[in-house]
Order: C-alpha cells, then structure tokens, then sequence
C-alpha cells in the first residue's frame, strides 16, 4: 500500500505535498501521537488490569479496599491451573467443574449459533437480492434485532422447554443463530446487492442451473464477505450472556455464566479466576479478527463503502 | 439484463429457487416470533404468573381486563428505566460516535507505528462484555485505581465510591460501555474516511478550500451513509444495554442503574408477573416497529446516495 | 508447582458462602487431610440398622430401626424391592452445598451421597444451581413444566409462593406415615412445634424438609476489642467499657470509633446491597417494640410507615457512616473477602464466617484465632433489651409434583433432614448448610468445624431470630422494601418518603395476591417472632 494522504488534513508525505499546498506541521504530529497516546492509554487500563489480575496470587487482587497492586509481585499461573482444575491434583482442593465444559458450551453454541445465522441469512439474502424473494424479512428481521431478548425470554423458555432444549449448547446455538440472523441477512445481502452480476449471467447463458451459479460460481467469490460476516456474528453470540444465564443451568452454561460463580466464602471473589477466564475467554476472537481484519472493516460498513 | 435471461422458464426457475432460499429464514422468524407473540398477547390480558399454580393456557382464568397496560401507564419505574435507557443512548453513541471520529480523523493517513496503535485500540471489542464488567466493577471500586489515578493526577488521596453513589454509578457503567463500543464506531468510520476519493480532496484543495471546508463539503457528504449505519448498529445495540452493566451495579444501587432489560429481568425472575412483562414487552415491540420502519426508511435513502 | 501448592492450600481448598462452585475439604479437621487412616469403628454399633462408619464416635450418628433415619431407609429399600422406586433420585443443589454430600468426611467416613446410595441403592443425582439462581431455576423448571428435578432446594421463604404454584407436592401424608419427628424436643428445632411449622409448612401443611439455617450472626474481632489501647482510648472517649455492643446506640459508637478507613479497616460490614441489606433494617425496626416490632398488623395492614419505621431507616441510613464507602455494591464475597482480609472490626454474616475464616486451612484469611461471636444489638425497652436477628436465605428441601416418585424423594429429605444426618452433614466443612437443629448446637463435629464459642451464640441468637415474610408474594414485599431502602441509602428518598412508598406497594401487592390468603400467613408467620426478652446488665 502507498502512503496515501488524509483526506481533509493537510498531509505530510512527500508525495501529496507536492499537490497539496499546505505543509503539515510539527506540532500537529505532536498533538495526533500525544492523542493517540492518551487513548490507547485508556483503551489498555482495563485491559492490563485484567491481564495483570489473572497473574496476581489471591493477596494482591485487592478488590476489597486493601492496597493496591498493579502489577503482580509474585506472578504466578495459579490462577489458570485453577480454572482447570489442576490444583485438584492429589490436594484437597476439588472445582466442582472445571472451566473445560463451559469453554466447549461457548465454543459449540457460538459456532453453530454462526453456522445457523448464516446459512439461513445467506440464503435468505441471495434470494431477496436476486429474486425479489421474501419482501418482508429486511423489516422483520430489523424488528428482531431491535427487540431485547430479554422481553421475549418468557416464551422462549417456556418453548425450549418444551422442546427439551433447556441447558443444551444445541439450544443455545438455535437461539444465537436466530438473534444474529439479522446481521447475517443484511451483511451478506449488502454484498449481494453490490456484486456484479455479469459472471452468474455468463454461467446462465452458459445453461447453469440458478442453483449451481449460486453454490459453484457466487459462493466461492464471496468467500471474503462470508468470512467477515461470520466473525461479527461469532462474536457478538460468544460474547452473549444474558440469554444463557436464562437458558442453562448446569451442564451447558457458558463462560460469561460460569464466571459469575467463581467466588468462595473464604475470600470473596475470586477475581484472579475470573481474570485468568476473561484472558482466555478473548483468544477466538482474537485469532479470528487478526485473521480476517481487512474484511471486517468492509462487512461492517454493510458496502456503503465503494472500494 | 439481457433478453436472454429473461425467459418465462428462468423467471419460474429464480422465483422457485429464491422462495427455496428465503424459506429457512422465513421459518426461524415464524418459529420465534408466532408463539410468543400469540402467548405474550394472551397472557398480557391476565394476573398470570407462574406463581398462580396455573398453566399458562388457562392464564384466561385469571384475564383482568388490561389492567397490565393501565398498570403500566403509571408504572414510574418503567418509565424512569425507559428514560435511563434513552439517557444511556444520548450520552453513550453520540460520545461513542465523536471518539470514533476523532481517532478515525488521525489514523486517516499513514504515520509510524499506525498498524500497532490500531490494534491496540481495536483490543476492547474482543474483551467478553460480561469480563468487561467485571474488570470495571474492580476498577471502579473505591480503593480501585480509577481513584488511584485520579489521586496520582489531583495530588490527593480520591476515595470516589463511584458504584454506590447513583449518579456516579450511571456515569461509570457510562464510561464502560463507551470504552468498550467505541473501537466499533472507530473502525467503521476510519473505514469510511479512507473511502473518501482522493481526487475530489485534491480538486477542492486547489479551490483554495481549508481543512474544515474540506471536511464539511466533501468527507461529511461522503461518510453520510456508513455515519448512518454506524450510529444504526450502536442504537440498536444500546438500546438492549444488560451485561456489563448488569455485572457492575446490578442495576442499582437501588435502580439508579435500571435500564429496560434490566427492569424486565428482575421482574421476570424476581417479581414474576409474567403476565405483567408480556404487556411491557407488547409495549416495546410496537414502538420499536415504528422505529424500526422509520430506520428502513432512512436506511434505503441512505444507500441511495451515490457514492 | 510451589505456586500451585500454595494457592491450593490458601484459598481454593474450601470455600463458603452461597455461591461458589469450590465445594471442597477443608484443613479444619486434621483427619480429613489425610484419608485412609485405619480406625478402629468400621462396623455399626450394636442395635443400629445403618449410618456412617469408620472413624472415631461414628456411633453418634448411626441409628436404630426406630429413628426417623431408620425409618426412611427401611421404606426406601421396601420402595425398591417392590419395584415402586426408581433408579436414582434427581437433587437441584447450590453448587456451593453438593461437597457437603459427595465429600466424606471427616476421614474414613463415607459421603452422605454414598451412604444413602449403599443403604437403598437408589441413585442421587445432583444438579448444581448457580449463585443465587436457585428460585429462579426452580420457578423456570415449574413454568415450564421441565421436570428436569425430583427435588428443589430454594430459599425457605419462598415455600408459600412455590405451594400456591402447586410446582411441589404436598408432603402431609408422607410426614404422617414416616414420622420424620421434627419437632422432638431434644433433637428437633428450636421452637418445637412452632418452629417446624415455620420452616416446613404453608397454611397448615407440610411442604418442604429445612435443610440450613442461616440466622444471621454477629461476629467481632477479639485482637482489636481485647486490645488495651483500644480500650482506653474508647473509654476516654466514650465513658463505658469497649465490649461487643449491646445495643444499637453502642453499635454505633463502637463502629465509629474503628472506623479508619485510611488503615483499611472499617467500622461494621454488614451487608448493605440489594438483596441483602435489609436483613440490617430488619434487626433494626423489628427491635423497636417490645416484644417485636411487626411488619404487618392482624389485620393485614403494613405497619412499617410509622415512627418506628421512619426511625428504623434513617438509622439504616446514617450507619452507612462506619461501612465501606463501596457498601452498597458489596456482596458476601466482598462481605467474607474483606472480613478475612481484616478489614472491618463487627459484621453480620451467616454462620458459617467463622467456619472458614477462623480456619487453620485459610492460609488467606489474617482473622484466625481472632474472631468471637457477639448477641445482636439491641434497644431498651421498659427496662428490658429487645435484641433481634433475622432468617434469611436458608435453603430448604421440597419434592416437585413433577416427580414420579415423590414418596422416595420425600424419604431422602427425611433421612438428610433427620438430627443424626443432618448434623454429621452441617459439620461437614464441604458447603454452606448451616446447623439449625437443638441436636446441632451441642454435636462435638459441628462444635469443631463452626468452633464451640460460635455454636452457643448461635444457638442464642436462633432464640432471637424473626422471620422474614415467608407468606404468598414474599419475593414481591421484599422487593419493594429493598427498592425503597436503598433509595433512602442514595438520599435519593427520605426515610419518610420511602415507607410511604413501600406501604403503597405493599398494599398493591397484598391486592394481587388476595387478602384472606395473607392475612392466615401473616398470622402463622407472628406465631413463630421470638418473645425472649433479656436483662439489661
């Protein structure tokens, strides 16, 4: 990529200097780093408190008016052996569960809750886009995403219920893949929409079947956008808690509801577990924003933005 | 479209397949919308509660002629978690957005160390909401360092009970939602920013035109469709505000802190007047399909601005 | 590894409270560090039918075929030999409670779950329910009909809105027919009558099987009142001797006087969030009448918009003075964590504090050795003190009407409920069910795990102990209550303003839930207030 210049400062580079008539000054590089500085700051307090936090041996968490620590003093993995239990071995100490099982229950409800949202929303999206089909789903799909999950939780649990889906990372994937269909249809409908249609109209005159020009021909060169769409929705189901605060009990909650119940009556909140959970509990994401950063910026601007 | 394509037989062919396509979605909205809104519309026109000893199909032995809706017209608070919400979201997105700007304006063009800043500033919307609050529960704690630093910059011991005061409560969960979304609205907009054409900037350069003019008439017109989409995510999303700050205040102290799904949640699990939380919810759901025809609306004019 | 140890051994071995998911041994009894120690009683004592064995006075908690223990398991195996019972018995438990059914103790010793699966060879199943969500589970499984439970254990005061539900069965005629002997005034609980009345029945009837008994207890600390300094600068200062305070006006002071919050150390920590802090207010109004302060009249109407409630919750309020700044946003975690930290001199807790912060095996907690039990404040009333606590939370067994088999599921609450299990299962350090049986209070384990000076206070202060409203709508009361304090905490209400407020939404509620069926429930519940009233000294 070459440098490019700002789009209404005056720009440094030397090539745009040429064509622009103002000379960026020194002080305004000093503001833009002492700016930058300032947020990233803030942006990273609570963040190394909590990477600080999973590292600090129980009597430097400090949550409860004594000193302060920053930093650990006497770092220490305790905190991740914890969560897995690992302290059990030949101690006395036993987790009733280990955080494996909700770790999973996250891991299998989020990525099916995505593979749910966008088949369905995919599909869906194509055949509004191209065929004219199903007219109401952008208002009613809008309406869904607008409306608080937590005012439609009575039926819903009452119908999970009686599907036997209560405390199941199947349940919970089937709602997730229905609460982020929304952004599944619109993303992908978006790009629908902006694609060229001149390839599926070769490949039709070509005698492909509709069919087949969407799996073998559009599918494959939205393979960018899918990929963006999916990790929005990944993370917006990994992050949810509410609905599964209200949908498992035991065997299948996830790691936002279990991380509610590490606490003891010996030492209150056991915040360096939870610390230690939080950390581990951000890697998927991480993994797959760093994986696919360039096409989150464009699926998130729904293709207003014209590259 | 070519005539070639336009055959009666295609038209079938895409008509078949689009209603093929759609069908899925339009199933999951049917199965999540259908039940509960036919429930939720028989059970709001009674006292029923799973209190009542009663199946909820029998709730109409209990129908109390739309004392819910009367209830709720005077219920204060409701509607002073319906204020709180809107304060929540007038305060948050538009501080949210003017951030976002801000720090898409100094990342628009290229400067050393620009790719690490934006990933550092990227890391909170990776951070799990319900971790994030429990993060900000200790930070905001009174011996927590939010008052740390505050003392290090005043000079002075800060003993802020920052959760237990109810303004300072409001502001904290404030600032953890803003810290947590503006990175959102920061990768959106930069995305935008950078779509700007080049040559239009370089034109009105030559007319003499100064940064904020630059600004004004050609990046704001410009932005005007991702603005719109990005302000749309942050209210839609906004609106629903519940795990971070459900974690840090639990609503309170008292319902200093009580937002809508807040309000809803204690009164489903707590108070459980289920027949009662139908009717707020019939309430939500048709106000906010009249916002959500009005944000159609302004989302298709939105898109129609040529790029 | 030295960490691992460490961390092992410091907090996570054992851990208390009504939350967490550690359900673990703890150090507090050395034999239960290192099992498979041979001991001599491996074998019943004569005349007995079942019960634990394997080390020193499991005799005590072994019983003969004429004890309500006996009784259960012999009808349990006639159940199954009949083919009427079934392969295993589903239990919805705190998590925090399930170590004190699966962890043997102390060593030799099966697990409760063990033994009862040995004697009747029905299974239990236990399915742990998160912090707090034990009503709400319950309530979810009812609604809906999930059926996901043969037994629900939930707040006690909530079994007259899980009876209106007709979500747990009625259990009269299996009471009648196994004769669980709760009222046995030896063994059974305190009160007699009265008492079982209190925590197992609804308008008559009997529902639910206790299975805690968290009266809240007052607990100080012996280094800071024993200190010699300490005590003459709060006699300079004060006038009187610096002692557990017998009212609330010495409360007050005393907590003023150790409040230094720049030394980390505060005042009182009672709690004070929602949920929780009106257990202070209680003990506050209940006390301000002589002998209690009711909330509701005989005729069904609230009482606490008068003098006595005003007074109540501006004293609430002002004592807020001598807590952490962070009061209102603390829980029992935070509540224990500081306690153990050494954070405050007095707290209100359950009573279990000094099971596991006066614990040789917390290597965390800094109040080891330095922790006594104190009478709830009181006042001075007509030259008598009327001191008073409170119940609260206290989980207590019933049977689903889902069940298939009630019958079985009401005889494993019967067995866990009965004084010989019940107090070999309280010692047990693994979880949070407390001792509430007369039985308890002098059993030589329970008296080692909770510490003898801490069993006699609480036996004392059970004697005191209001009940909170257990009627039809309890959570509903008590949440316009708590609604309304809190506001008066904020100043965002003045205490007048906020009883007004709760006696509006008290008499909404009462509407909604029908006024006959209150004013029975109101009148049971009176019957059980405390009348011990005693001697200014």
């Amino acid at each position: 990529m070459e440098g490019r210049g700002h789009p209404f400062l005056p720009s440094a580079s030397k090539r745009h200097q040429q064509s622009s008539q103002m000379k960026r000054s020194i002080p305004f590089e000093i503001f833009r780093y002492a700016a930058i500085l300032a947020a990233i700051a803030v942006t990273l307090v609570p963040i190394l408190w909590m990477v600080s936090m999973a590292f600090k041996p129980i009597g430097e968490w400090s949550a409860t008016g004594a000193e302060l620590t920053w930093w650990p003093k006497h770092p220490t993995l305790a905190n991740f052996q914890f969560v897995f239990g690992e302290s059990a071995n030949d101690l006395i100490v036993a987790l009733d569960h280990t955080a494996l099982k909700p770790i999973l229950s996250s891991l299998l409800s989020a990525v099916f809750g995505t593979v749910i949202a966008m088949s369905a929303g995919t599909a869906a999206a194509y055949g509004l886009s191209r065929f004219g089909s199903g007219q109401n789903l952008p208002l009613a799909l809008i309406q869904l995403r607008l409306f608080p999950p937590m005012a439609v939780m009575i039926p819903v649990m009452i119908m999970w219920s009686f599907l036997n889906f209560n405390d199941s990372w199947w349940g919970l994937a089937l709602i997730y893949g229905i609460v982020t269909l929304p952004f599944a249809f619109w993303l992908m409908k978006t790009f629908f929409d902006d694609m060229p249609r001149e390839i599926e109209e070769a490949a039709l005159v070509e005698g492909c079947s509709r069919l087949r020009v969407f799996t073998r021909i559009t599918l494959p060169m939205m393979r960018a956008p899918l990929a963006s769409a999916a990790l929005f929705v990944f993370i917006l189901n990994w992050s949810d808690y509410l609905i599964a605060l209200l949908l498992t009990t035991r065997e299948w909650v996830t790691i936002p509801v279990y991380m509610a119940s590490l606490s003891s009556s010996m030492t209150g909140q056991l915040y360096g577990a939870k610390a230690a959970l939080g950390l581990i509990a951000a890697v998927p994401p991480v993994i797959m924003g760093i994986a696919i950063q360039r096409h989150l910026v464009r699926g998130l601007t729904f293709g207003a933005l014209k590259q | 479209m070519s005539t070639a394509l336009a055959t009666p037989a295609l038209r079938d062919e895409g008509a078949r397949l689009g209603f093929r396509l759609t069908l899925p979605a339009q199933i999951l909205v049917l199965f999540i919308s259908a039940f509960p809104l036919l429930m939720q519309l028989y059970i709001s026109v009674t006292d029923w509660s799973p209190l009542s000893g009663l199946g909820w199909w029998n709730a109409w032995e209990m129908w109390n002629s739309f004392a819910n809706y009367t209830d709720l017209a005077a219920d204060g608070r409701f509607w002073s978690a319906l204020k709180r919400t809107v304060i929540v979201m007038v305060v948050c997105v538009p501080a949210e957005f003017l951030l976002g700007l801000a720090l898409a304006t100094l990342f628009a063009d290229d400067f050393p160390g620009k790719r690490i800043f934006y990933s550092i500033l990227l890391m909170p919307m990776m951070v799990v909401p319900a971790v994030a609050g429990y993060m900000f529960f200790m930070l905001f704690q009174s011996g927590g360092p939010v008052n740390d630093i505050l003392s290090a910059i005043m000079g002075g011991p800060v003993t802020i009970a920052w959760l237990s005061d109810p303004t300072l409560a409001l502001i904290a969960v404030m600032i953890a939602d803003i810290w947590q979304w503006t990175p959102l609205m920061f990768l959106i907009l930069l995305a935008g920013l950078v779509g700007v054409p080049q040559d239009q900037i370089k034109a009105a350069t030559l007319l003499g035109a100064n940064p904020w003019q630059r600004f004004t008439s050609i990046v704001l017109p410009k932005m005007k469709t991702i603005i719109i989409i990005a302000l749309a995510i942050r209210v839609i999303e906004n609106f629903k505000i519940f795990d971070t700050l459900y974690i840090m205040t639990g609503g309170g102290p008292g319902v200093a802190t009580e937002t809508i799904s807040v309000y809803i949640y204690k009164v489903t699990t707590q108070d459980l007047i289920w027949g009662y939380v139908a009717a707020i919810a019939l309430a939500i759901l048709v106000v906010l399909s009249i916002v959500a025809v009005f944000a159609m609306k302004c989302m298709a004019r939105a898109r129609q601005v040529p790029a | 590894m030295s960490d691992l140890i460490r961390i092992s051994r410091r907090r996570l071995l054992a851990s208390g409270g009504k939350a967490a998911v550690f359900v673990a041994a703890t150090g507090i009894a050395p034999q239960f560090i290192r099992p498979g120690r041979a001991f001599a009683a491996d074998a019943l004592a004569p005349g007995m039918i079942g019960g634990p064995t394997g080390f020193d006075g499991a005799e005590r908690y072994q019983y003969g075929p004429d004890t309500p223990e006996g009784r259960a398991i012999e009808a349990a195996k006639a159940l199954k030999a009949a083919g009427k019972a079934p392969a295993k018995i589903v239990l919805g438990l705190s998590d925090g409670s399930i170590g004190q059914l699966t962890k043997p103790f102390p060593a030799g010793a099966p697990s409760i779950k063990e033994l009862w699966e040995k004697e009747t060879g029905i299974a239990i199943e236990i399915v742990g329910l998160p912090n707090g969500q034990e009503f709400t589970k319950t309530m979810q499984d009812i609604s809906t009909k999930g059926g996901a439970y043969d037994i629900y254990s939930t707040e006690w005061n909530r079994l007259g809105d899980l009876a209106e539900t007709g979500g747990i069965a009625k259990l009269d005629d299996f009471v009648a027919k196994h004769k669980p002997e709760w009222d046995d005034p030896k063994q059974g609980y305190v009160n007699g009558a009265k008492g079982v009345s209190l925590l197992n029945q609804y308008r008559g009837s009997s529902y639910g099987v206790s299975l805690d008994g968290d009266f809240q207890t007052w607990v100080y600390r012996t280094d800071l009142f024993g200190d010699a300094a300490e005590q003459k600068a709060f006699k300079d200062k004060y006038g009187y001797d610096l002692a557990p305070p017998k009212t609330w006006k010495q409360h007050g002071e005393v907590a003023a006087f150790f409040q230094r919050p720049d030394k980390g150390l505060f005042g009182s920590t009672d709690l004070r969030n929602q949920g929780w802090g009106y257990t202070n207010w209680y003990q506050r109004y209940v006390s301000m009448a002589s002998p209690n302060q009711f909330l509701f009249g005989d005729d069904g109407k609230p009482l606490i918009n008068s003098e006595h409630g005003i007074a109540a919750t501006n004293e609430y309020a002002e004592s807020l003075a001598h807590h952490s700044p962070d009061a209102i946003s603390w829980g029992w975690p935070e509540q224990y964590g500081n306690f153990a930290k050494g954070g405050a001199a007095m707290t209100c807790a359950f009573s279990n504090l000094p099971k596991f912060l006066d614990n040789a095996g917390n290597k965390d907690s800094a109040v080891t050795g330095k922790i006594g039990s104190m009478l709830p404040p009181g006042r001075e009333i007509d030259g008598k003190l009327i001191s008073r606590s409170v119940l609260w939370f206290s989980l207590t067994g019933m049977v689903s009407s889902q069940s298939k088999n009630p019958e079985v599921a009401y005889l494993l609450l019967q067995w866990l409920g009965s004084a010989r299990i019940y107090a070999w299962m309280s010692a047990n350090p693994g979880g949070y069910l407390d001792p509430f049986r007369l039985s308890d209070f002098s059993d030589p384990l329970v008296r080692q795990t909770y510490h003898a000076y801490h069993m006699d206070v609480v036996r004392e202060t059970v004697a005191r102990t209001v009940p909170t409203i257990n009627y039809p709508g309890a959570t509903a009361f008590h949440n316009a209550l708590d609604e309304n304090l809190m506001a008066s905490l904020t100043k965002a209400k003045t205490a007048e303003q906020a009883m007004a407020d709760t006696e509006t939404e008290w008499k909404k509620i009462a509407r909604r839930i029908g006024e006959d069926k209150l004013l029975e429930a109101i009148k049971t519940n009176k019957e059980a207030w405390p009348t011990v009233l005693d001697p200014i000294s």
